[in-house]
Formats: C-alpha cells, sequence, structure tokens
C-alpha cells in the first residue's frame, strides 16, 4: 500500500538519467533523495508526477499506477522556484487551488490558515513581487498544498532558506506527517535528513545505491563508530593493535575509531579497563549519513557529480 | 486523459482577467482607440479647420458677347464632368470677378488659386489667360484646360448658329448600357465594387494585425510562464492541453476586447461626424459607403476570422513553449510569421483578380482561406459547397494543430536550453506523457 517506485529507467537522447531505479515509501512517512546535482533525484521526481514518461518501469501508489491516479493526490514544490509575479499572493494561491477542483472558498480559508502559521497573516492581497525570497518559499509551499495532496514532493526544499525558516518549514513538514500526509524530499544537506527523515534512498548517476529506513541502512554498513577519551592517555596508542578497530582520528579531546560489526563496541572499554586506564569518555554511534553517503558514493553530496544532465536535471 | 474543462475555463480566466487589468493594455487599447477615432474623423477636422478648402478659381470676361455664362458652364463641368464625382466635395470653386487688378493681387496673395481672364481675340476666337501660382498640372490647373476647351466650343457653336438648346443635345451623354456576360458577373453587377473592395481590404488587414499581435501575446505569455519557472507547477496541477486551450481562450479574448473597443471607436467616429462637422460650421457632405454587412456575410467572416485567429495562437503558444526566454519568441515564431505574411500580400493579389483558380485552390487551405475565402465571398462568387469545405478544413486543422502543439508543449516547457531545436523538441514529444 505504499509508494512504489518500481525499475524505472530514462534516457535522454544518449544519456541515462536513470537506470533502474526502484525504492519504495510507506505511507505517512518522511521519505529523504539523497544524491548529488544531477544524479537524477529531478528527472524521477518528474517521473513520479507524471509530467515525465519514463521508459521503463513503473510507479504506483496504494496499488495504482500514477498515470491513472487523479493529479491532485500529488503536490510538488519544485527546485526552481515560480510563482506569477504581478498576482497578489490571495489570487495566486487561489487560481492554483482551482486547478485542483478546490473551490474558491475552502482554499481561501486554507490559505488564511497557513499564512498565519508562517507569521505572515497580512500578505494575502501584497503581491508576490513585493515580499523577500523567503516569503515567496513559504508561498511557494503553500501552493504545493492548498489542494490537499496525499503525497507531497519536494525537489531542494531547504535550499536558500535563512535558518528561521528553516525551522518554519521543518515545522509545517511534521504538521503535514501529523496530518497523514507521505512526504518525500530531496536534499544534500545531510543534517536534515538525519533530523527528519525515517527512511532514504541515496541516488547516484541515475542508480540507487543503496534505499530503506534509516535505521537499516546504518546497520547494514556493519559498523560502528566508538570515541574514546582516557586520563592522560596520549593518543591511546594501544588502539591500534587491536583487530577490527581502525582508528580514524586522534584529536587533543578523544580518539575516533571505527569498529567493525564482528567485534562489540563494549569490548573496547572492557579492554581499558583492563588496562588500568581511567576512562572519561566513552561513546558509541551509528555512522552518519554523512559517512554512508561517502562510502557509497565515494565523494560529498554537495560535491558536483560529472553530469550531463545539468540543463535537464535542475 | 482528463477533460478539457473546468481547467481550461481558470486558465483562460485568470489570463484574461491578468492582462486586461495590466497598464500596458489600457494604455494601448486607449492610444489605439483615439488613433481609430482621429483617423475616421480626418476628413472631418480637415474641412472645417479650412485645412482641406476647395481651391478658389476667378474668372474674369473682357469679352462682351459671350451667348452663355462662363461660371454656369464652369460650374456644369464641375459637377457633371470628370472633374468631380456625384456627392464627393467640390474640390474647386468657381466665381466670377470684375476687378482685374485686385483678383491678380489676390491670386499673388495666395487667396485665390487661379485667375481665368477671357478676351476675344484677333481671329473671332476666344483667348484665355490662366494666372497661377500653383504647378501646370494641378487639379484646378487641369479643370481649367478642360473648361476652356469646353467654352471655346460653346462659343464657336454659338456664332455658327446653334442656339443653347441645340448644344445641350449635342452635349447630352449617350445612351449606353452594359449587359452582363454570365449570371455570376450579374449578381456581382448589383454591388457596389469599390466598397466591397475596400471592404475587403479592410478584412484581410484586420485578420493579419490580428493574428500577428495576438498570437505573439499568445507565445510571449506562455514563455513567460516559462522563463519564471511557474510552468512546472502549472504543469504538475493541469494538462498541456487545458493549459494551452486556457491560454489561447483568454490571451485571445483579451485581444478581441481590445480589437473591439477600438473598432467601436472608429465606428462611432463615422456615426458622430456628420454631427460634429455641422456642430463646426461645416455642411457634412457624404462619403464613401461601406456595403451593408448582411447577417450571413457577418457570420462567414466572424467564423473564418476566429478559425484563423485560433489557429495561429494555437501554434504560436507551442512556439512560447520551445524557447526558454521571452526575448527568443520573435526568432522561433518567424516561421510562422512567415506563413501568416504570405497569406497576407496573397490576398492583395488575389482581391484584384478574385476569379484566378489559385485564389479558389488557396482559399480552401486552412492557413490561407481566413484571408481568401471571405475575400472571395464579397467579390468572387464561391459556390456554398467551397465555403462549407473551407470551414471543415479549417475546423480540421484547428484539432490537429491543437493536437500537435500540445504534444510539442508538454515536451517543450521541460526543456531548457540556450536555444530551441526542433529536433530536440520533436524527439522530446514522442517520450512525454
Amino acid at each position: 500500500m505504499s509508494l512504489v517506485i518500481d525499475r524505472i529507467s530514462k534516457r535522454f537522447a544518449e544519456v541515462a538519467a536513470l537506470d533502474q531505479v526502484s525504492f519504495s515509501v510507506e505511507p505517512g512517512r518522511i521519505f529523504g533523495l539523497l544524491g548529488a546535482n544531477g544524479a537524477g533525484k529531478t528527472t524521477c521526481m518528474r517521473i513520479v508526477l507524471d509530467i515525465l514518461r519514463a521508459d521503463r518501469g513503473e510507479v504506483t501508489w496504494r496499488g495504482t499506477r500514477n498515470v491513472a491516479l487523479p493529479r491532485r493526490t500529488w503536490g510538488y514544490l519544485p527546485e526552481e522556484r515560480g510563482l506569477y509575479a504581478r498576482m497578489r499572493v490571495g489570487d495566486q494561491l487561489r487560481y492554483f487551488a482551482s486547478l485542483y477542483g478546490v473551490s474558491s472558498a475552502t482554499a481561501a480559508a486554507e490559505i488564511d490558515e497557513w499564512l498565519e502559521r508562517f507569521r505572515i497573516p497580512d500578505y494575502r492581497d501584497r503581491r508576490v513581487e513585493e515580499l523577500s525570497k523567503g516569503n515567496q518559499q513559504k508561498i511557494q509551499f503553500i501552493a504545493a498544498i492548498i489542494h490537499d495532496p496525499e503525497v507531497l514532493i519536494m525537489d531542494e526544499p531547504f535550499s536558500g532558506l535563512d535558518p528561521v525558516n528553516v525551522r518554519l518549514l521543518k515545522e509545517a513538514f511534521l504538521e503535514m506527517a501529523t496530518r497523514g500526509k507521505t512526504l518525500i524530499f530531496s536534499t544534500h544537506q545531510m543534517e536534515m535528513v538525519e533530523e527528519l527523515c525515517e527512511a532514504i534512498a541515496i541516488i547516484d548517476r541515475g542508480r540507487v545505491v543503496v534505499s530503506g529506513p534509516v535505521r537499516e541502512v546504518k546497520r547494514a554498513m556493519n559498523r560502528r563508530t566508538v570515541r574514546l577519551a582516557t586520563e592522560g592517555g596520549d593518543g591511546i596508542r594501544w588502539l591500534d593493535q587491536l583487530p577490527g578497530v581502525k582508528v580514524t582520528r586522534r584529536g587533543e579531546d578523544y580518539v575516533e575509531m571505527e569498529v567493525s560489526g564482528e567485534r562489540e563496541p563494549d569490548t573496547i572499554l572492557q579492554a581499558a579497563i583492563g588496562r588500568g586506564e581511567r576512562v572519561t569518555r566513552f561513546e558509541i554511534a551509528d555512522p552518519s549519513l554523512e559517512e554512508i553517503f561517502i562510502e557509497h558514493v565515494g565523494r560529498r553530496a554537495t560535491e558536483e557529480s560529472e553530469s550531463h544532465l545539468a540543463t535537464l536535471d535542475r | 486523459m482528463s477533460g478539457l474543462f473546468p481547467n481550461a475555463w481558470h486558465v483562460a480566466r485568470r489570463e484574461y482577467r491578468q492582462r486586461v487589468r495590466g497598464r500596458t493594455f489600457i494604455v494601448t487599447t486607449a492610444l489605439l482607440a483615439v488613433v481609430a477615432l482621429v483617423y475616421v474623423l480626418l476628413p472631418v477636422i480637415l474641412r472645417t479647420t479650412g485645412i482641406d478648402r476647395p481651391a478658389q478659381v476667378a474668372v474674369l470676361v473682357t469679352a462682351p458677347d459671350l451667348s452663355a455664362d462662363p461660371v454656369a458652364t464652369l460650374d456644369g463641368l464641375l459637377s457633371g464632368g470628370s472633374a468631380g464625382a456625384a456627392g464627393a466635395p467640390p474640390k474647386i470653386e468657381v466665381t466670377r470677378v470684375t476687378d482685374a487688378a485686385d483678383a491678380r493681387q489676390r491670386v499673388r496673395d495666395g487667396r485665390l488659386n487661379g485667375l481665368l481672364t477671357m478676351s476675344r481675340g484677333s481671329g473671332g476666337d476666344l483667348a484665355f489667360d490662366y494666372l497661377t501660382n500653383g504647378e501646370a498640372n494641378d487639379e484646378a490647373s487641369v479643370f481649367v484646360r478642360q473648361g476652356a476647351s469646353a467654352l471655346a466650343i460653346a462659343d464657336r457653336l454659338g456664332r455658327a448658329g446653334l442656339t443653347p438648346e441645340d448644344r445641350s443635345s449635342i452635349f447630352a451623354p449617350p445612351d449606353l448600357t452594359t449587359s452582363a456576360a454570365s449570371a455570376a458577373a450579374g449578381r456581382r453587377e448589383d454591388r457596389d465594387f469599390g466598397a466591397s473592395f475596400l471592404l475587403g481590404y479592410i478584412l484581410v488587414v484586420l485578420t493579419f494585425m490580428a493574428i500577428l499581435t495576438y498570437g505573439n501575446w499568445v507565445a510571449q505569455s506562455v514563455a513567460e510562464e516559462k522563463s519564471s519557472r511557474v510552468m512546472e507547477l502549472l504543469i504538475t496541477a493541469a494538462s498541456p492541453r487545458q493549459l494551452l486551450t486556457g491560454k489561447v481562450m483568454g490571451a485571445g479574448a483579451a485581444g478581441l476586447t481590445q480589437f473591439a473597443v477600438v473598432i467601436v471607436a472608429a465606428l462611432v467616429g463615422l456615426q458622430a461626424g456628420p454631427a460634429l462637422e455641422r456642430l463646426l460650421g461645416g455642411a457634412p457632405v457624404g462619403g464613401g459607403q461601406l456595403p451593408a454587412l448582411t447577417v450571413g456575410l457577418g457570420l462567414a467572416f466572424g467564423v473564418f476570422f476566429m478559425g484563423g485567429f485560433l489557429l495561429y495562437s494555437i501554434l504560436y503558444a507551442a512556439v512560447g513553449s520551445m524557447v526558454s526566454r521571452q526575448e527568443d519568441v520573435q526568432a522561433a515564431a518567424s516561421p510562422l510569421m512567415i506563413v501568416a505574411m504570405a497569406g497576407y500580400f496573397v490576398s492583395f493579389s488575389a482581391l484584384n483578380g478574385i476569379d484566378q483558380g489559385w485564389v479558389g485552390i488557396l482559399s480552401l487551405i486552412p492557413f490561407f482561406s481566413p484571408y481568401l475565402m471571405p475575400a472571395r465571398i464579397l467579390l468572387g462568387d464561391p459556390s456554398p459547397w467551397e465555403i462549407a469545405l473551407s470551414i471543415g478544413l479549417l475546423a480540421a486543422a484547428l484539432v490537429g494543430a491543437l493536437w500537435v502543439a500540445a504534444r510539442i508543449y508538454s515536451a517543450g516547457v521541460l526543456l531548457y536550453g540556450q536555444r530551441p531545436n526542433i529536433r530536440e523538441v520533436w524527439r522530446a514529444t514522442r517520450v512525454s506523457r
């Protein structure tokens, strides 16, 4: 009963934009689509929205193919923001609502509620061009959800927002989630994903390299990070002799190491105590999404990939 | 596939409102209405302000034995002869003077266009002297030359002993009748050819202007939505066919609104002209009248005008969807403009020879029929099946254009690049929804 993307492929001329992309999103969850610029995130979203057609593969939502679903199923926040600059906020939002078959009165109530939530209640009669960029993005978000869609698809929703507006948008996400909506958003900001997403897919050069619930993705890495500090321990050299332990950072404050799945992290603490060390810090952590991304893709998400899709997938 | 309405209607309504409320629209519409009004009232204004007053010719007679009044003869020539059509305002006024010195001074001052002096020459014939500041071939001089020869002949006939009655019977127009060679020509004979030609000319110009101006509006408007990226929201909410149809309807309705305002201004000017002239102290004169528009004719014009207008506008919308920036619209639309202009220029040849075979063929072809079929209905004699076929083909072309344009549109709106490339767009149409 979820959103299933089943082996979709898409070529633009000679370039494979998507190659056998599959993943699924559980209803009512917040899902992160991770990838560098040009990895194929936007193409993937457009195919789900049925504004592009895949060459092969299909998309289903609650068992129905996306091509047969009404358009109001989806809400879309494109990466390139666009509104009618000279239209008033209220007129504009009511217009988009009307295209989805929402009555003017219903839309008006919804608009007032969201403007209130975004702390801009008296902007309804302003022209969009008079608004700051951050406030325009709020209007753009309202335009995406004004028709109460079941699935909300957002392309880089946080890019270009200041911290205050990032917080407001995060609150809006959680509000939509509590209303039972399914949210999918793409980003290359890993901290947002850590904070919000229950499941992810990482796309690299048109292929899904890993997908699933965040917890499972992390467990599948089959290693954990341990941070250890001892009194007067000066680098804790003996760690290098422990099998299954790889020191990744020796700082003034603590030593960080990767521990393979075969070794229980507790054994490191036991070893330290056994050597008579006075432990001042012991910390076990899952690998961060940043690390997972680098492990799978080979570089950071914020670095440009050598993409040929720059003009199409943007 | 979703239905066309109500979304096309929502799109059209937004487009119409935004455009009609815009300052550019209001200013240009008002300006065009004023231009139309002034243009229509121009003859009245020229006449009443004296810029267009008739030429003044004075006649000075020194021959005492003239049998006829030369001023009456010249006036008769003006009203009945080649110098002026019946009902048209007199271009020349003739007066008789007796003071030669004063008249010469008035010619030099420019208050008189010319002074015609008639005297008895040594051989007994009348001798004429024409004093003027004008050119030798201006209207008054040509008229004076004709008048002089008529006066000389009348004088010779009088001296030969003919009475005034004899003379008028000699100069009476001959009994000439014209008969039609065919039934069609006979029907055409009843129509005022000059007025029909004028109306045909006006219709062709109006159709062309509407296609070019308002088609361009549609293309610009689509390109604006694309360059401002609002298109991505629209295409998620509505189908390309809905967006395209609504856009053409909305921009088209705004264009027709402007058109209607300008035409109404011109008609008001035509109606108010005589009253205005009386108000300003002039005497209104009848001008060339347009032939009466029958309901059938009006309906035919409406169908062809709207059909042509929509056909071109739909394709202009497709053009707008292919470009990334508004500045590129003109270049991308040039092939379409060439077709529209070809139809326009071809129509002028057609107006001058409406029965030529190629006119008949082109008047059936959708891109040209909006110009040529109304002209044929007006000036030629198309059979009903030709008119029906032409309308049918135009309707089929509209459906086809909508289909093609919707495909180009759905592919084009997501293509962003430096230049519009028809091959790229065409390839994209095959994979879009």
